[in-house]
């Protein structure tokens, strides 16, 4: 009796075929991409989406042309972030949907721009949500691959992917895109997010094919609002181990600046309202740092 | 998967796809020696696997909208009613309005019968399964969407309708 080894194909759904397919287009929408960067953590609330957003702006500022993913299917925040929610038409190009473009020139594509308001739940339509944890991954990884190959990003010279908190984003978004350039993981300086962004870089290191460019100290450092002398928020000294240990550098270190998050919730650019702020200035050292250690690997 | 007729040791070819009808589909296959059939019948988790893959059984007729999976997937619950904006209404909501606008419909007459077989879809899938109806019917030079171009439109695109 045959095996399943011994029979080509799977009767006519051709589904290896079709899987096949979405790797092949996502791969010719990528051509024009020079480089996808993920930011990652593997901690939540370090900080993730404010580093994604303001390096891009960054970036984007220094000339590049910058595309920005919301890998966050389940909690999307960038929309709001970057001020791409307002009522413009998403309109379509050849398969593909063009993405909104933010006042200091990213090109976004998020998980918010298809929900209904702000308080909107992800929830996939099925009989029933019982049992969804056989499928409910597929589905994310599905929706992410395709706010990437759908999007009509044209030519970039870098898109950033904000990745969701958890050791295993980016092992899924290595098994959605066709290659990943780089990664830079966030952190703040506490013994908590520095011991999971730890276990999350080990996990790209021994398992992927992704280089770590490096750190990113969030909330460094609080400057005093009334003589400017910036004070640590942790004790000093905590992330160089971690970075020396895993042999790669701080790549910045991010005061904190109530103002980010204003302009988070505002979907303003911070770079652009305060540039000669600290935080501003440690944002565009970030994105020459990581375009030179690009261009250098 | 693959499907083998035992007596024949032959790999079975799909002959037919059904539904999903809530939540279960019929998919058929036959022996090409000696014609015998079998049916596998999958459960709610089984077609959801399936539909999360974003690959449709019966094959890849016609190549995917963009964003088909999230359009079609999300729940009614996360996305506004498609029905009003795909019959020319105004969305409220902006978001949602600006991927509606994405899908604007053609403005093909559909019949009586084939409007109430669009029932059947889910509310948040609808627009855009009208839209690649309309699609299918214009490319085949149908004046309008009757229930045979839907018919034909289920076998050609993989769409339980």
């Amino acid at each position: 009796m045959k095996t399943w080894r011994d029979i080509a194909t799977d009767g006519g759904s051709d589904v290896a075929g079709q899987v096949a397919e979405q790797a092949n287009q996502l791969a010719d929408r990528l051509r024009d991409v020079r480089r996808i960067v993920a930011i990652m953590s593997g901690k939540g609330g370090v900080g993730k989406s404010t580093v994604a957003v303001n390096l891009a702006a960054a970036l984007a500022r220094a000339g590049g042309r910058i595309g920005l993913v919301d890998g966050d299917i389940n909690g999307p925040s960038l929309g709001r972030m970057t001020g791409v929610q307002a009522p413009i038409s998403l309109s379509r190009m050849e398969g593909t949907v063009i993405p909104p473009e933010t006042t200091w020139g990213v090109r976004v594509m998020s998980m918010a721009l298809f929900l209904r308001d702000e308080t909107a739940p992800v929830a996939w339509d099925a009989p029933s949500q019982a049992g969804g944890a056989a499928w409910r991954g597929l589905r994310e990884a599905g929706a992410l691959r395709e706010l990437i190959a759908d999007t009509e990003w044209g030519a970039l010279d870098m898109l950033l992917v904000d990745l969701p908190p958890g050791s295993e984003r980016l092992p899924t978004l290595a098994d959605v895109a066709p290659r990943i350039d780089a990664a830079v993981a966030v952190t703040i300086p506490s013994a908590v997010s520095l011991e999971v962004v730890g276990r999350s870089v080990r996990m790209v290191r021994e398992y992927l094919d992704v280089p770590l460019l490096g750190l990113v100290e969030n909330m460094a450092s609080h400057a005093c609002p009334h003589c400017g002398k910036a004070d640590p928020l942790y004790p000093p000294g905590r992330t160089e181990p971690l970075a020396d240990a895993l042999d790669v550098p701080v790549l910045a270190r991010i005061p904190f600046d109530p103002a980010l998050g204003m302009a988070a919730d505002d979907g303003n650019a911070y770079l652009q309202e305060y540039p000669d702020r600290p935080a501003a200035r440690a944002f565009a050292e970030l994105a020459d740092r990581l375009t030179l250690l690009l261009d250098a690997s | 998967m693959k499907f083998l007729c035992v007596q024949c040791d032959e790999a079975m070819r799909l002959d037919e796809t059904r539904g999903p009808d809530r939540g279960s589909m019929t998919v058929v296959f036959g022996c090409p020696a000696c014609g015998r059939q079998t049916a596998m019948l999958t459960n709610a988790s089984e077609t959801q696997v399936v539909r999360s893959l974003g690959v449709k059984i019966g094959g890849q007729a016609v190549p995917a909208e963009p964003m088909e999976g999230i359009r079609n997937g999300l729940a009614t619950s996360s996305v506004e009613d498609a029905a009003p904006a795909a019959h020319g209404g105004a969305s409220k909501c902006p978001f949602t309005g600006m991927v509606n606008d994405a899908f604007a419909r053609s403005g093909m007459p559909w019949t009586e019968g084939a409007l109430q077989r669009m029932e059947n879809i889910p509310a948040s899938a609808r627009g855009m399964v009208m839209q690649g109806v309309e699609r299918y019917a214009e490319a085949k030079g149908f004046a309008e969407v009757t229930e045979s171009v839907l018919n034909e439109a289920r076998s050609g695109m993989g769409m339980g309708m």
